[in-house]
């Protein structure tokens, strides 16, 4: 319901992501692709149709197990400000039941893995967009999830940080084997990233398509002016 | 001049500590009483309001509507309307021991109102993140809403207290005592204004006292 009408946000939709991919949905604001990223991870539930992750349905019942199997990465980062860049990193092992020497030993490792070992003990507030992005991804590697979703993951950065990310999220698919699926309005994003990449288009797919996975090279701000 | 105040405090000392005792004696169990339930009534508003996980317009309402009638009550009447009440848990209605109840009920709905106010004002966001994060409902209030409102919470908590003494000096009409009624028993009824000027000055600077360690803890805590 909005401001009291019926609305289809999202309809129709028939989505298949395979094993292993870097799955893109592209489309205008509004076009639903949050909405549908938020159904595939069992945040929102459909008012119709079924849903399922890692070949299970999703429903009130197995959501909570399934989720902690997948992990996501925001936007705006969502970091939790009170506490440090290993706490951080930490907070979803906290959440289950580990070792807590071998969590801060894994917790590590993805800080070296994201290229902030030196910022262990700094706090989110002191740290850029790119760090916050890069403390948010090694947090989402801490549980080896099986499936990443990712909501406009470079849009809070510039050309450079977003290329960094990029470049991580493409190491981290083929290094750790995770499926990704990447929600951005960026074609660039889409393009360079992604190998199957549906279209969305006021709530529908407009149509799926796979793209030839391209070698990532950064950009000056003068090649990306000059280029087509 | 100072010296006459001098001589007024060296004769009423044993009543200025004694009654600073009773202070700090109703003080520190409606403090507790505000702490636990107070935190408790706030996540339960949170919850149950328009942005919380638990939507519920009946608790709400109902937990709500509790605590404005506690608040809007004229406490000096309050702590009349409560005696039958005093006298039903502790078989009594007057003492210092009686004048706990009434102290914690507004302690409790001050601080619940304060809790409230204090986990709206966090990121909207932050349920998802628990979400995605693999975290269930108990986990979401205590690793994600606590730990983010901390610092919000301690400044509300001291204002809470602060306000508890200003509450505590009306104590006197069911014999709870406490230095806001000697300032006005021994002060201000037996024209010792004298007396009423040390006391006064005696809560102001407790109250700054207090202030100043909620503000330190607070900032010590907030990373944000």
């Amino acid at each position: 319901m909005i401001n009291g009408r019926e609305t289809k946000i999202i309809d129709q939709i028939y989505l298949h992501v395979e094993k292993g991919d870097i799955f893109g949905l592209v489309g205008e604001t509004g076009s639903g692709k949050s909405t549908i990223l938020r159904l595939m991870n069992g945040f929102m539930k459909a008012d119709e149709g079924d849903i399922y992750l890692m070949g299970q349905r999703l429903d009130e019942g197995t959501r909570y197990r399934l989720v902690k199997d997948s992990s996501m990465i925001f936007q705006d980062f969502n970091l939790l400000g009170n506490l440090n860049v290993i706490d951080n990193v930490l907070l979803p092992s906290r959440l289950r039941k580990g070792d807590r020497k071998e969590n801060i030993k894994r917790a590590r490792e993805l800080l070296s893995f994201v290229g902030l070992s030196n910022f262990e003990r700094s706090y989110i507030r002191n740290l850029s967009g790119g760090e916050k992005q890069r403390v948010a991804i090694a947090r989402t590697l801490m549980t080896r999830p099986r499936v990443i979703f990712c909501d406009e993951p470079t849009s809070a950065l510039d050309e450079k940080m977003s290329y960094e990310i990029l470049k991580l999220l493409r190491e981290i698919n083929e290094k750790f084997d995770s499926t990704i699926v990447v929600v951005s309005h960026d074609i660039s994003v889409i393009k360079a990233l992604c190998n199957r990449v549906a279209i969305l288009d006021r709530g529908r797919i407009k149509d799926i398509i796979s793209l030839d996975v391209k070698e990532l090279k950064p950009l000056s701000y003068k090649e990306a002016l000059l280029g087509d | 001049m100072i010296s006459q105040y001098m001589d007024i405090f060296r004769t009423f000392r044993i009543d200025i500590f004694r009654s600073l005792y009773e202070t700090v004696d109703m003080m520190f169990f409606a403090m507790l009483a505000s702490l636990i339930l107070g935190l408790l009534l706030g996540f339960i508003l949170f919850a149950t309001g328009s942005e919380g996980i638990y939507r519920n317009r009946a608790v709400y309402f109902l937990v709500s509507s509790l605590i404005n009638i506690t608040r809007s009550i004229p406490f000096i009447l309050f702590i009349i309307v409560i005696i039958p009440f005093n006298r039903l848990i502790l078989g009594t209605g007057f003492g210092v021991n009686a004048s706990k109840i009434p102290l914690s009920f507004i302690g409790i709905a001050t601080f619940s109102r304060f809790t409230e106010k204090d986990l709206l004002d966090l990121d909207k966001n932050l349920y998802e993140t628990s979400y995605a994060l693999g975290s269930n409902a108990f986990q979401y209030f205590i690793f994600f809403l606590l730990r983010e409102a901390r610092s919000g919470l301690v400044l509300s908590f001291t204002s809470t207290t602060i306000s508890l003494l200003s509450y505590s000096t009306v104590m006197g009409i069911i014999g709870g005592g406490g230095l806001g009624y000697l300032a006005i028993s021994e002060g201000y009824y037996n024209f010792n204004y004298k007396l009423m000027w040390i006391i006064i000055v005696f809560m102001i600077l407790i109250v700054q006292f207090i202030q100043a360690i909620g503000n330190a803890i607070a900032k010590k805590i907030d990373k944000r």
